[in-house]
């Protein structure tokens, strides 16, 4: 019952993670960071088998910040998400595979374009312009059909994602606890306030 | 599928998890040389892992043997690269289509996960609508098409295929293959 | 002379009614519906065809019954909107991209399309899960409806109407029914009512439903945009649109948009329109839809 969703836009990318760390009928935590910060300019959320998540992005996040260091350069989004899926398409044919589902939201340091990389727990790798895991997917993905166009504000988009999370409280069966939103923008990672306690009335 | 000195390779374009489209915009053919493309169907993963294994695989033929590589080199190589795999296979059926840039004449082949290479003269299909993809095939192909000809027989297999078939579609990809020229198309198919 | 005048003092329309009894017998009898359907000679029938039939737990069942759907309904202040696709599938085959999933329940018309414009008096069922169960008990219901009208001399609630179906439903519970069905309808004593009623024996009457494999998505675009005070022309737009985000985005839903709306006089029919024409029209008119591509 875990979300993620992430939105592109013209100059930013938006990362929501829902904040309840939920273990059998149990919620653990209420301001869960389900996200990792992987160099200056992408950051990466999941959910999946407990353990594995943070095991998993920690991981990726050593490995990233290694070869910058070795190499003197930043990577940049699609290099990112493709070692990313690499790492995870290798440990689905080992004897103990990553059960993680993963967004990669990130700016080209380049050509300062917004890209947003969808991965499953499969390793199955696709760029899109706004993505969502678990559940949010069956709510959110028509809401974003409906709404989203490449060239919106952050306004825009925080506004397509509250219509997303209205949802979500509306429908999901299970509370959430609210979302964490991060954003990144060319001047790097930034988490928003967020208002997460407006109650959504059903029709 | 083949045409009088040209080849035509299609797909759909999308990515999806049972009932749930995740992307429409997921190209399934790969190009290895400038006459040879190979279409991936099944797990997405390992199209991607398979697509990327073969590109190093390519590279490295071409680095080695200073010239680019034929359609009937690169069935070898795909069938003995998926055999490898023979007890934990990749979960892919390609098809391979190209022309061999030394004899001129266009050559096709399917296979299996494991690497059973299948020859044909007229069309390989693969995928979720590939008993579709017989019937229409069957029913419009015809020995010595023209590529305009092959290119609109292509796309109707396809299309007509995909429509019926709940898990493909979403739009389709067509590359035309002649000796010294690739033309590719996208096909807007419904998206439903 | 008695005898003429008691002959002429009865009470003038006796004769043209039923007795007391025939009219309970009018009234009271219910055609069976528990012996009407043969069973297959086994020790638990139900559990024999629900594991011959249910291709979700077992995908190489024998019988596959024709799936997968989105329909939606909702109530605004003026009417009820009713609105489906048209695809059928058995697995992953499409078996039909033109099913009609609403049903009218009603007396005037029984499944025939119209040909006027004009509004038709009566209910409308929406189809979901198994199209042979949906199809016959609507028809079933329809023709309660229609002997519940001769008998009561006015037409029956989608209240009433409802629980005939959910009665029924709950009946055969356990016993491989499968159907996800709304009715909606305007009585002058309810206003527009909308209900839905499953297979499960659950009955619910509320302003807002979508049911099938397509729901979620339908009501992803319905419940950001629903209100009860939505124009004419706004709900049927949006009853539309809700319809084709499940079509684009669910594998099993697609095909057609039928479009109802069901007003105080009656129901109208707006069009059963292929979806692909109205997805392109969206995506380039108003620039939805930016994860498909339309150029290389």
């Amino acid at each position: 019952m875990d979300v993620l969703l992430g939105i592109t836009g013209k100059d930013f990318v938006i990362v929501a993670a829902s904040k309840a760390a939920m273990r059998g009928p149990t919620v653990l935590k209420a301001d869960d960071d389900k996200t990792r910060q992987l160099n200056k300019s992408t950051i990466m959320a999941f959910t999946g088998e407990a353990g594995d998540t943070v095991q998993f992005a920690e991981y990726i996040q050593a490995n990233i910040q290694l070869y910058t260091m070795r190499n003197d350069t930043e990577l940049g989004p699609a290099a990112v998400a493709n070692f990313v899926r690499g790492e995870l398409a290798r440990s689905l044919r080992s004897r103990n595979p990553y059960t993680v589902n993963l967004l990669l939201g990130g700016m080209d340091p380049i050509s300062n374009k917004p890209s947003l990389y969808w991965v499953d727990y499969l390793a199955s790798l696709a760029q899109v312009p706004y993505a969502a895991h678990g559940y949010a997917q069956y709510y959110c993905l028509s809401t974003l059909d409906k709404h989203h166009h490449p060239d919106i504000s952050l306004e825009q988009g925080l506004k397509i994602l509250e219509m997303c999370t209205d949802e979500l409280k509306r429908r999901l069966p299970i509370d959430f606890k609210g979302v964490l939103v991060k954003v990144v923008t060319k001047d790097g990672v930034e988490i928003l306030d967020y208002d997460n306690d407006k109650i959504v009335k059903s029709a | 599928m083949v045409g009088k000195d040209c080849v035509a390779i299609a797909c759909d374009l999308r990515l999806g998890m049972q009932a749930l489209t995740v992307s429409n915009n997921f190209p399934k053919i790969f190009n290895y040389a400038p006459s040879t493309y190979l279409g991936l169907t099944g797990l997405a993963t390992d199209v991607a892992t398979v697509s990327d294994l073969l590109r190093y695989k390519v590279n490295m033929y071409r680095l080695r043997e200073e010239r680019n590589i034929a359609p009937q080199t690169l069935a070898n190589l795909v069938s003995s690269t998926l055999y490898e795999k023979r007890f934990g296979p990749f979960f892919v059926s390609p098809v391979l289509g190209g022309i061999n840039q030394t004899t001129g004449k266009p050559f096709i082949c399917g296979f299996d996960s494991i690497g059973c290479i299948d020859f044909a003269k007229d069309f390989i299909v693969s995928g979720t609508a590939s008993e579709q993809l017989f019937g229409t095939c069957e029913g419009l192909w015809e020995p010595d098409l023209s590529p305009e000809d092959l290119f609109e027989t292509i796309s109707q297999a396809l299309l007509s295929a995909v429509d019926r078939d709940a898990l493909s579609g979403w739009g389709a990809q067509v590359y035309i293959i002649e000796k010294d020229k690739v033309t590719q198309r996208l096909l807007k198919g419904r998206q439903d | 002379m008695d005898k003429l005048v008691a002959q002429y003092s009865r009470p003038r329309h006796q004769d043209e009614f039923y007795s007391e009894q025939e009219q309970r017998d009018l009234t009271e009898s219910h055609p069976s519906i528990s012996l009407k359907f043969d069973l297959p000679p086994l020790e638990n029938p139900s559990a024999f065809l629900r594991a011959m039939t249910d291709d979700h737990s077992n995908p190489s069942c024998p019988i596959k019954l024709a799936h997968g759907t989105t329909t939606l309904a909702f109530r605004f202040q003026g009417g009820i909107i009713v609105a489906t696709d048209s695809r059928a599938t058995a697995g992953n085959w499409i078996a039909s991209q033109t099913v009609k999933k609403v049903i009218p329940v009603s007396r005037l018309s029984r499944g025939e399309d119209t040909q006027t414009d004009a509004p038709v008096p009566g209910l409308l069922g929406t189809m979901a899960g198994g199209a042979a169960d949906c199809q016959y008990w609507l028809r079933y219901l329809s023709q309660q409806c229609t002997l519940h009208e001769i008998r009561h001399k006015r037409r029956i609630t989608v209240a009433a109407a409802s629980k005939i179906l959910a009665n029924l439903t709950y009946a055969y519970k356990n016993m491989g029914l499968s159907m996800g069905t709304m009715l909606a309808g305007m009585t002058p004593q309810e206003g527009p009512a909308l209900y839905y009623i499953d297979s499960d024996g659950t009955r619910l009457p509320g302003n807002l439903f979508c049911v099938g494999s397509g729901q979620t998505f339908a009501y992803g675009v319905l419940d950001a945009q629903y209100r009860y005070d939505l124009t004419e022309e706004e709900a049927l737009e949006l009853g539309r649109r809700s319809i084709l985000a499940a079509m684009h985005r669910d594998a099993y839903s697609g095909g057609f948009i039928n479009l109802y709306h069901v007003k105080e006089e009656g129901w109208v029919h707006h069009g059963f329109s292929d979806m692909n024409p109205i997805f392109w029209k969206t995506k380039l008119e108003k620039g939805e839809f930016s994860n498909v591509t339309s150029e290389l």
